[in-house]
């Protein structure tokens, strides 16, 4: 009890202080902020229940007022955008991206988590993101396409990608702290 | 050591000098206009803690840059040609747990010669020369989580010195160490060809350095022969810790 | 850790917390289903009204907290301009300015403990579930506690790599210290059992 609630909370806290550092720089120099990716890694290495119950409690704690999204954003306002379907996606995503980590035992691990966090940490995300903006904006799907997607898609591709090698890194070093193999 | 260097462009100069030197967060000088020439082999900087001891570590290293002021060492202006920086010096944290990077030891050791232009390949060869020469070629393969607080702290001196720094800058090395493992470390730390700024809060670790300097609130409080710095400090430390006021002490 | 809440203090800060919850969800829900620019206008024009009560200082923060939203407000107006519809698009810029202003509002105006209490007081149908909301506490006070203790931690493996590399941290930094967060779970985890564990006062 008291080590999966800690789990729980000190992810919650990782994705907060992801959001606090600097942004991470990849290699062709494009800056991304490595919120989102603490996102994929929650359901990655704590899987589906505790990774969504990790997500819950950060965006609690950022509705509650605590300026814990990157750049220093939080407070109820987040919440009231047509854009807040990200945010609500967000322990879909982390949920959905464990699942499949927890699912698929076999084929290594760099390779499944970067799948799942497309499959959880995008499709996931987006499956309540865009149908969200189009009934709060309102929006038809082109617009919520255009306008809501596109932006972001190249750097959830990216952190995707650096998800699974993370996890498969974090694997390597102490197999038993990914509890989603476990 | 053998291996071939990619990048011969040497680092020629020598010592550590800070010019006016001012740190400051939020307003609040954490160093406050600090001027120092430090040419000799072993220099000590002892202080309590928040004197500031850590920060001028960093800025030693060229972590964080001078608000006022420049550091070079061995010429190089740290902050700025960050690039040369990593040549000059290196630094060795106090727990190795928020220095290596890496799950495994060779992994941890060639990072630095593939940030210095160096192939795999010649990383690869660095990386074996410096674990034989500590006679641990066999941990090549390891992976840090294995490995003892000690051993540890071992990779991070091999992952440094592999990079061959003019300097090396110690931020209390010995901290949590037990005496055994203190020992080890410290004797590797005897036997460097760099020069070596060790900073600690303790005086013991000191005793047959060529200098010492106390820094207290940012500024230097004394500085000298490692005998008289270190006895003053001691009875300085001994004196406030009997004061039995921790409104006396930070942290 | 620092909240949102502003330091200044408004005649908002004595109503509670609950009841500023209460007229916050009817505003925004009456906001969205509206549909005239006059009422539009009208809620934008309360908004700012409500900030000025509190000073020019304190709408000044305000109109701060606002400036995230500008990049998508552009993106909004842009796709209206280029698709010929741009009054729906002065709509929903005034819709979202005084939704997203007025929920700050209330942020600003109200301490995370009133709030804590806010959440422990909607969580009653749960422990009647017999969910065991007491470990909501703990773990809000572990998230508060050790967010600045792990970004201290990401800035020293920032300063390792820094100090043995021209390029800024990557990625890879990201490994150690999720493996440093996972450690610290193991020690918070022992250290909670060693003084008597998770208990919920409710008993459930």
């Amino acid at each position: 009890m008291e080590r999966n609630l800690v789990l729980v909370a000190l992810f919650a806290a990782l994705i907060a202080a992801l959001g606090l550092i600097p942004r991470i720089t990849l290699g062709s120099g494009i800056p991304i902020t490595a919120q989102s990716m603490g996102i994929m890694l929650c359901g990655t290495v704590l899987g589906a229940r505790r990774g969504a119950l990790a997500v819950l409690l950060f965006l609690g704690l950022v509705a509650l007022g605590l300026p814990l999204l990157a750049g220093g954003r939080g407070g109820l306002g987040v919440f009231t955008t047509p854009w807040a379907g990200f945010l609500f996606g967000f322990p879909v995503a982390a949920y959905v991206t464990g699942m499949v980590v927890e699912r698929v035992r076999t084929g290594n691990l760099n390779m499944v988590a970067a799948i799942a966090s497309v499959v959880g940490g995008i499709g996931g995300l987006y499956l309540v993101a865009i149908p969200y903006y189009m009934i709060m904006k309102p929006a038809g799907l082109t617009e919520a396409l255009v306008t809501a997607m596109a932006p972001f898609m190249p750097g959830d591709l990216i952190k995707a990608v650096l998800a699974g090698l993370i996890t498969a890194a974090i694997y390597k070093a102490r197999p038993s702290a990914v509890l989603s193999r476990a | 050591m053998m291996f071939k260097r990619a990048t011969p462009e040497a680092i020629v100069g020598h010592g550590v000098q800070l010019n006016d030197v001012t740190f400051a967060v939020e307003g609040r000088n954490i160093i406050s206009a600090l001027s120092l020439d430090l040419a000799e082999q072993r220099v000590g900087i002892v202080g309590r803690n928040g004197s500031g001891k850590s920060t001028l570590a960093r800025l030693i290293t060229g972590l964080i840059a001078p608000t006022e002021g420049s550091v070079l060492v061995a010429g190089v202006d740290v902050a700025k040609d960050r690039k040369r920086a990593i040549q000059a010096v290196g630094i060795l944290f106090q727990n190795p747990d928020h220095q290596i990077i890496f799950p495994t030891v060779e992994e941890e050791i060639m990072f630095g010669l593939t940030q210095l232009g160096e192939s795999k390949v010649v990383a690869k060869a660095g990386a074996a020369e410096v674990l034989a020469q500590f006679n641990r070629s066999d941990w090549a393969e390891k992976s840090i989580y294995t490995l003892s607080q000690g051993q540890r702290h071992l990779v991070c001196l091999m992952a440094i010195l592999v990079m061959q720094p003019k300097v090396i800058v110690l931020d209390e090395p010995y901290a949590g160490l037990d005496i055994p493992t203190m020992r080890v470390l410290n004797r590797y730390l005897r036997g460097l060809d760099q020069q070596v700024l060790h900073i600690t809060h303790d005086p013991h670790s000191l005793t047959d350095y060529d200098r010492v300097l106390w820094i207290e609130e940012g500024r230097v409080h004394r500085e000298g022969s490692a005998a008289d710095v270190l006895l003053a400090f001691e009875s300085e430390m001994i004196r406030l810790g009997d004061v039995d006021d921790l409104a006396h002490i930070p942290d | 850790m620092i909240s949102l809440t502003s330091p200044i203090k408004t005649p908002f800060h004595k109503i509670p917390a609950g009841v500023k919850l209460g007229l916050l969800s009817l505003f925004t829900a009456s906001l969205f289903l509206s549909e005239t620019l006059t009422m539009h206008v009208g809620a934008v024009a309360l908004t700012v009204a409500f900030y000025l009560i509190g000073g020019v200082a304190f709408a000044k923060s305000g109109f701060k907290m606002l400036k995230p939203l500008w990049p998508f407000l552009a993106i909004i107006m842009l796709w209206h301009v280029v698709t010929d519809t741009t009054p729906a698009g002065v709509l929903i810029t005034l819709k979202l300015v005084a939704a997203v202003g007025m929920a700050n509002l209330v942020t600003m105006t109200t301490r995370l403990d009133e709030m804590i209490v806010v959440l422990e007081w909607l969580m009653t149908p749960l422990r009647k579930l017999g969910v065991r909301t007491g470990a909501v506490s703990i773990a809000i006070a572990l998230v508060v506690r050790f967010t600045p203790v792990l970004a201290q931690k990401a800035t020293y493996l920032g300063q390792s790599w820094k100090a043995r590399s021209p390029k800024r941290a990557g990625w890879r930094i990201v490994a150690p210290f999720a493996l440093l967060a996972i450690d610290d779970a193991e020690h918070v985890a022992e250290a909670l059992r060693a003084r008597g564990g998770i208990r919920d006062e409710t008993g459930a």
